[in-house]
């Protein structure tokens, strides 16, 4: 406490005041929404100089970010290291762009598979407090047709969903996120449950039904249709791990089709395809040798949307 | 001389924050390691305890307003960080001030986060927050080891020096005059 008594009284009185200030600021964030217009206002502010500044550092992010993952373009390196600066800055952007290319064409392919329009979108920023905030923010904003609430995707795996949208960026909170909860179905036997984020470390999946069976490989989409505030259809990751505990609650892990740390170029849904379309009712038919044919045919379809959906 | 000071916490303040979100945050996932706590622990360092409190708490408003948790909770923890830092700095030893401005981070960070918790907001969670905390506070201390040297070498020029003298100041002239 040697060092408390070095503070002079207004600095003491300063301390506390400020304290007390910083303490009101939360409750009134908590309790109202008296700061939301300073919220989106430093936002939209600091959401345009991230613009700026990702402009300028994103290559030397990307490159960095792409090294662990280089090792498979080892021997290439090797001849490269002996080349001079420019060289390898070429290269690195050589590698951006493939990625994005690669990210680009799944993207395509998910919206095709699906009929939903999907707007490409570049991560630009990870939450300013991270490990305490599951979100990035994106390129893209309300202009561009973002809406709050609308699902994030990679082309693969969900992403997120989008949590505020200003004009030019927009912020989405990751279905990782330890306090966001995804509906979600077992591939396998249709189960419905609520997979919950755990960060790093995927999702802790749990079966509405007590005596669901659920087996490790299984795969888990979002679903069902209207019931979650995603986009159903959409690949959440594998189970890993299913543990069933004394009082026969089964809690299994999901490892993530999307990693929540290695975000680049995602895909916004601003309007999914597959909801309202009219279809015609199934009716009975004379022989029963084509009503089984009938039924392979709708299997087939089903197992081939499925993996579509899976691509 | 007090506007050239205002004016270059504002552009370093904005500057930490535009390169936390853009480069360090990207970069040091899963762990929280925060280049604007550092550099407030740095400045308080050598600007003493009541500069430190001030520019901890305007940078963590800053910081908090432009993120999805509830206003303060940064603005809070960094201005303990200014506060502390500031009436331990040594000034003598490099190494000895950048692991206690590492450390004086990772607990506001982990402070941060169990209010977070406390008040159920976001995706915090304790467990993840105390894991995390030790190596985070690690990458804190390596960021202060290149931080405090520029610090010291801004704010101990003839036209940034703090218009008063600050007590460690006096203590630094006493040792070696």
């Amino acid at each position: 406490m040697r060092g408390l008594t070095k503070l002079s009284k207004r600095q003491r009185i300063s301390a506390v005041v400020l304290g007390i200030v910083a303490l009101a600021f939360i409750t009134l964030d908590l309790g109202g929404s008296s700061l939301r217009a300073a919220h989106t206002g430093m936002r939209g502010v600091l959401g345009s100089l991230y613009r700026g500044t990702d402009s300028v550092l994103g290559p030397v992010r990307r490159f960095v970010e792409g090294v662990p993952t280089a090792a498979t373009n080892q021997a290439r390196i090797e001849q490269l290291r002996s080349d001079n600066a420019k060289l390898k800055a070429q290269l690195a952007a050589q590698a951006a762009d493939k990625r994005t290319a690669a990210a680009l064409h799944q993207l395509k392919l998910s919206a095709n598979a699906t009929g939903s329009t999907v707007l490409a979108a570049r991560v630009i920023a990870f939450g300013p407090g991270a490990g305490f905030d599951w979100t990035v923010t994106l390129d893209a904003g309300s202009t561009s047709g973002v809406r709050v609430g609308q699902t994030v995707t990679d082309g693969v795996g969900l992403v997120g969903r989008v949590l505020h949208a200003d004009a030019n960026t927009s912020v989405v909170l990751l279905a990782a996120d330890p306090g966001s909860g995804v509906g979600v179905r077992d591939l396998r036997n249709g189960e419905i449950g609520v997979a919950k984020g755990q960060g790093n470390k995927g999702f802790a999946f749990t079966p509405l039904s007590p005596d669901a069976v659920i087996k490790v490989g299984d795969l888990v989409e979002t679903g069902p249709l209207n019931s979650s505030s995603f986009v159903a259809g959409i690949a959440v990751g594998t189970i890993t791990s299913v543990r069933v505990s004394a009082d026969g609650t089964v809690t299994a892990t999901i490892v993530p089709t999307v990693s929540p740390t290695a975000l680049d170029l995602v895909g916004v849904i601003v309007h999914p395809g597959v909801q309202g379309t009219t279809r015609t009712p199934i009716t009975p038919t004379e022989s029963t040798s084509s009503t089984s044919a009938t039924n392979t045919t709708t299997q087939t379809t089903q197992a081939g949307s499925q993996q579509a959906g899976h691509r | 001389m007090n506007r050239l000071r205002l004016l270059l916490a504002a552009t370093a303040a904005l500057t930490a924050l535009l390169l936390q979100a853009t480069l360090v945050a990207p970069l040091s996932q899963p762990l929280a390691i925060s280049l604007p706590a550092v550099l407030v622990a740095c400045v308080a360092m050598v600007d003493g305890a009541g500069t430190g409190l001030a520019f901890g708490f305007v940078v963590g408003l800053l910081s908090d307003l432009g993120s999805a948790h509830p206003a303060g909770v940064l603005a809070l923890a960094w201005m303990c960080v200014g506060l502390f830092c500031g009436t331990i700095a040594t000034q003598h030893s490099l190494w000895r001030d950048a692991v206690a401005a590492g450390f004086a981070c990772g607990a506001a960070t982990l402070a941060a986060t169990l209010l977070l918790v406390v008040v159920g907001s976001g995706g915090a969670t304790a467990f993840g927050a105390v894991v995390d905390s030790v190596p985070a506070a690690i990458g804190d201390a390596g960021l202060a080891l290149a931080l405090v040297p520029i610090t010291r070498a801004f704010l101990r020029s003839e036209r940034l020096r703090a218009p008063h003298p600050v007590f460690t100041d006096l203590a630094v002239s006493a040792t070696y005059d």
